[in-house]
């Protein structure tokens, strides 16, 4: 007998507890909070999911982690921990990603509750469909500092997580970053990318060398440019900068005259930009600033203090060396992957984005600002946390005894609304949106792209990246024609061929599925010759942001939207790029912006008097 | 008031706290470490509220509980491990406290707060009271009070749950986000770039101690018109103060149908002797009152936990001066009370 002492709850939700079993996605911060609230409250079977190893910066408050366990399975370490509270649960522990074929919708189908305590839009969305396919109720959580929501999702009886559009996220043309930064993120999306050019993985749409596409620059200054390019240094062809990197052997003096002498050169030559902007100015390796002075007297954390332009570089040629010396000991192929907790990983975008933020009189920032910027870094706490997880629990307490129609969404806010609310209850459920292109009884979405150009690869990228699948297959309505398969090799002879070319055209429907998610979507072609990439469009005729951007800044930059260039810079989310189950304070704003509330200023709980 | 030691942060703390950092700032974290805290009753709200506290960094926590563990506080303590019943509560819940953060001073006292003078209480910069009755917490507020030390009280009845707040005379300061429109050189390519700047406004609080607040005359007119609009947790708070002070002890699991229906009738003495409005009360918020329910103890503990940050570090508004969890209605609010 698991649940220790009897009329605590009243005989129905005792009895549900006792023969019920939950999973819990993710043990990080909300994770730890819920398995704890679980194992105490008596629910006897349990099982827990998470990649994740326990890292320092997470014993703050993942509290079933201790020092000792840092590199350890977070899934393990916490169902240790918990058993320690009640022996008597079984406790499953996966240390895996629950965006797997081990997990599919039979092994979901087994549970009464899924309970979500991720940090990651990509693992949501999946385990919201696996919950759908499964029609299992699904809790979900998630905080963003003092602020947090639990939302119940029921296929058929309230919205899916996917029936409200996302915000986009922040993106930025390729030409702000490569040719004219204004403000610090520019800089620190550009450093991010030179990382990945010099150690990382190759991504073409990671350029960081002056972008002569630039339409701005275009004209006859752009055509003199482009004229005298020939007597350019490192411009000359169009060589890879990780080939030229290698060929000097990484050495700083000669990257950093290149990066910003040369190139800062060649962007002035583009004279076209500089008619109503300030001009960069080019530095030169022996004579930067700050180079005489004694370092400036500062108080708080070493990291808070803004490094001058020399330090800078000296940072600059420390930490390339120890990246080229990781990359070297690597087998030959394999790259670096950036990391925020890396030291030199962190220390080679500092100092690169703020030797480019003084090129463009851009402010200086610390490290200790860069890291959150540029790690996306959405701080979590404790009680906000803790907060969280027993109101989901509450929740799952109401799911289990039958009131699921009470189970409405309720915010946490960072401060009382007028009404003196701190958890505030939405009146009712949500229904689901009848144009759900998820969770409608037929989903439905649009596609458009240019046919003539868009690759079958292209699509496959479309599916997985904008609809979110993991192995998307796809046939053609009406005629069965497979255009993309899941297996491997079957239609991988097409990938170079564009839509076109394999016979498709403007109003086609294709009916693509993923057979781990139980989720299949009839997708209508729009042909639509601006198009340079692809681009989702919903029933509602409201078009859907296509992911192509995960840069965005964790706070302070303005929020103007993303505008058309004639490329963007595309850059995938550090830790979301092999899809892993993270900690919730990484990388994704894990709260949905509450619908109808503003957020006042509650100076009338605070009388003075 | 929690002086700012200005010892720079270690490595190892500035590595531990990264994120609360990033929130709320060096300063504050400065504070916290240089604060005294004691926790009173290591039920399962002690216990949650221990573990905030403990997280946070602040410079030491004294758990102090002159009770035994009892089986039903496993249901919702997670301090103290399930073979150490019969062992004094905070006793017990030393080891794993402790654990939870090694940066951080953690002690145990097993009198009754009835045998400590009140300089023990004054020792504290903020004291935090669970289980209590509500004579003993006045006294506790009152010898904090009289040293300008801060209070904070709370309980938590199966899912239902409040805190009060004491905070005497309080500083603080908050931080104002404000957009304003920059301009970046002659010709700005974001036309509408807009920034924002926070500022940080000086404030200060003026709190009334408990028995202000549990005596409010709700005869009076604008109490009349607040439950017409109001939530009737502030009653249910009440009716379990009363039933404690009345039999000694908590509404008990083992006897839910009994105590039930003395529920009940204490809830139709109480509509009776403040004339409140038939049924404002409902049924349903006095049946799940029963032991501890873990979920709406860590709902209680991570308010109270929030309060100690705020009012040690001297940031952000605190809630002035009761907030109260409806699990009828999942809501959570703050109201004022005894002003």
């Amino acid at each position: 007998m698991v649940a220790r002492v009897a009329g605590v709850f009243d005989e129905k939700l005792t009895e549900a507890i006792a023969n019920s079993k939950i999973l819990v996605v993710g043990a990080g911060g909300i994770g730890c909070e819920i398995l704890k609230n679980l194992v105490l409250t008596g629910f006897p079977n349990i099982e827990i999911i998470d990649l994740d190893t326990i890292d320092v910066s997470n014993l703050n408050r993942q509290f079933l982690f201790h020092k000792e366990h840092v590199g350890k399975s977070k899934a393990q370490v916490a169902k240790d921990s918990a058993l320690g509270f009640n022996p008597n649960v079984n406790i499953v522990a996966h240390h895996d990603s629950v965006i797997s074929n081990d997990y599919g919708v039979s092994y979901f189908k087994q549970f009464q509750i899924v309970m979500n305590a991720l940090d990651n839009r990509v693992a949501r969305n999946h385990v919201n469909r696996m919950c759908l396919a499964a029609n299992v109720p699904l809790i979900e959580t998630g905080t963003a500092g003092y602020a947090g929501q639990v939302e119940l999702i029921k296929k058929g009886l309230t919205q899916c997580y996917e029936c409200q559009p996302k915000a986009p996220q922040k993106t930025f043309p390729g030409c702000t970053i490569r040719n004219t930064p204004s403000e610090p993120i520019h800089c620190i999306v550009w450093a991010k990318h030179l990382f990945n050019q010099l150690f990382g993985e190759e991504d073409p749409d990671q350029d960081v060398s002056p972008d002569t596409a630039d339409p701005e620059a275009s004209g006859e200054a752009g055509a003199s440019a482009l004229s005298t390019e020939g007597n350019t240094a490192g411009n000359v062809e169009r060589k890879s900068t990780r080939a030229w990197a290698a060929e000097s052997n990484y050495d700083p003096e000669k990257l950093f005259t290149k990066l910003f002498g040369d190139d800062i050169r060649y962007l002035l030559s583009m004279e076209n930009l500089w008619k109503k902007r300030r001009p960069p100015t080019p530095l030169v390796w022996d004579n930067l600033p700050g180079k005489d002075n004694a370092p400036a007297q500062h108080s708080g954390l070493p990291d808070q203090r803004t490094w001058s332009v020399h330090e800078c570089a000296q940072v600059f040629a420390a930490s390339c060396s120890a990246l080229q010396k990781d990359l070297k000991s690597r087998a030959d192929g394999d790259h670096l992957v950036w990391d925020k907790d890396e030291k030199s990983s962190m220390d080679f975008v500092t100092a690169c984005a703020n030797i480019r933020a003084h090129i463009f009189n851009i402010p200086l920032k610390s490290r200790f600002e860069i890291k959150s910027m540029a790690g996306n870094i959405i701080p979590a706490i404790a009680t906000a946390n803790a907060i969280v997880a027993g109101l989901a629990v509450l929740r799952a307490q109401a799911v289990l005894r039958g009131d699921i129609n009470s189970c409405t969404s309720v915010y946490l806010r960072p401060k009382v609304n007028h009404r003196g609310q701190l958890f505030v209850p939405e009146k009712t459920l949500t229904p689901p949106n009848p144009k759900c292109y998820v969770c409608a009884p037929k989903p439905e979405v649009g596609l458009a792209c240019n046919l003539k150009q868009l690759t079958l690869k292209d699509l496959t990228t479309a599916f997985k990246e904008g609809l979110n699948m993991q192995a998307p297959d796809a046939t053609v309505e009406g005629k069965g024609l497979v255009v993309l398969s899941s297996e491997p090799g079957e239609t991988d002879h097409n990938n170079e061929k564009t839509l076109e070319e394999i016979g498709l055209n403007d109003g086609c429907a294709l009916l693509v599925d993923d057979f781990l998610q139980n989720y299949e979507v009839r997708v209508r072609l729009q042909q639509e010759d601006e198009e340079k990439s692809w681009r989702l469009v919903t029933d509602t005729d409201a078009p859907m942001p296509a992911p192509k951007e995960d840069e965005k800044p964790a706070n302070g930059s303005n929020g103007s939207d993303p505008k058309p260039g004639p490329s963007t810079s595309r850059t995938r989310a550090d830790s979301d790029s092999d899809m892993e189950i993270i900690e919730e304070d990484d990388d994704e704003p894990t709260v949905k912006p509450p619908k109808r509330r503003r957020t006042e200023v509650s100076d009338e709980i605070v009388n003075l008097c | 008031m929690v002086e700012n030691n200005d010892i720079e942060l270690s490595e190892a703390e500035a590595e531990q706290y990264d994120r609360q950092i990033r929130l709320w700032g060096l300063e504050s974290q400065k504070r916290l470490r240089a604060s005294k805290v004691l926790i009173i009753g290591l039920a399962g709200l002690g216990a949650e509220i221990a573990k905030n506290v403990i997280l946070s960094g602040v410079k030491s926590v004294c758990l102090l509980d002159n009770e035994k563990l009892k089986e039903i506080d496993l249901y919702s303590q997670f301090l103290a491990p399930p073979d150490k019943i019969g062992e004094n509560r905070a006793e017990a819940s030393l080891t794993k406290a402790r654990a939870l953060n090694p940066m951080v001073e953690v002690t145990s006292e097993t009198k009754s707060v009835d045998n400590l003078p009140d300089k023990f209480f004054q020792e504290y910069d903020i004291v935090c009271a669970t289980g209590l009755k509500q004579e003993q917490l006045e006294r506790i507020n009152n010898a904090c009070r009289d040293s300008n030390k801060k209070f904070l009280c709370g309980d938590v009845w199966g899912m239902y749950g409040y805190m009060f707040a004491d905070l005497v005379d309080h500083e603080y300061s908050e931080e104002i986000v404000q957009h304003k429109a920059v301009k970046r050189g002659s010709d700005d390519a974001e036309k509408n770039a807009r920034e924002t700047v926070s500022i940080n406004v000086k404030r200060r609080a003026i709190y009334v101690p408990l028995q202000n607040a549990l005596s409010v005359d709700w005869t009076r007119p604008e109490m009349r018109s607040r439950l017409r609009r109001g939530d009737p947790s502030y009653f249910v708070m009440k009716i379990l103060l009363r039933f404690k002070d009345e039999y000694n002890r908590n509404p008990d699991p083992a006897k839910r149908k009994e105590d039930t229906k003395i529920l009940l009738r204490m809830r139709d003495e109480l509509v009776k002797e403040l004339s409140l409005p038939a049924g404002f009360i409902v049924d349903a918020l006095l049946l799940d009152v029963f032991g501890t329910v873990s979920g709406a103890a860590a709902v209680i503990g991570g308010v109270i936990g929030q309060e100690v940050v705020k009012a040690v570090s001297q940031r952000e508004p605190p809630h002035n001066n009761m907030f109260f969890f409806n699990p009828v209605k999942c809501v959570g609010f703050v109201e004022l009370y005894g002003q």
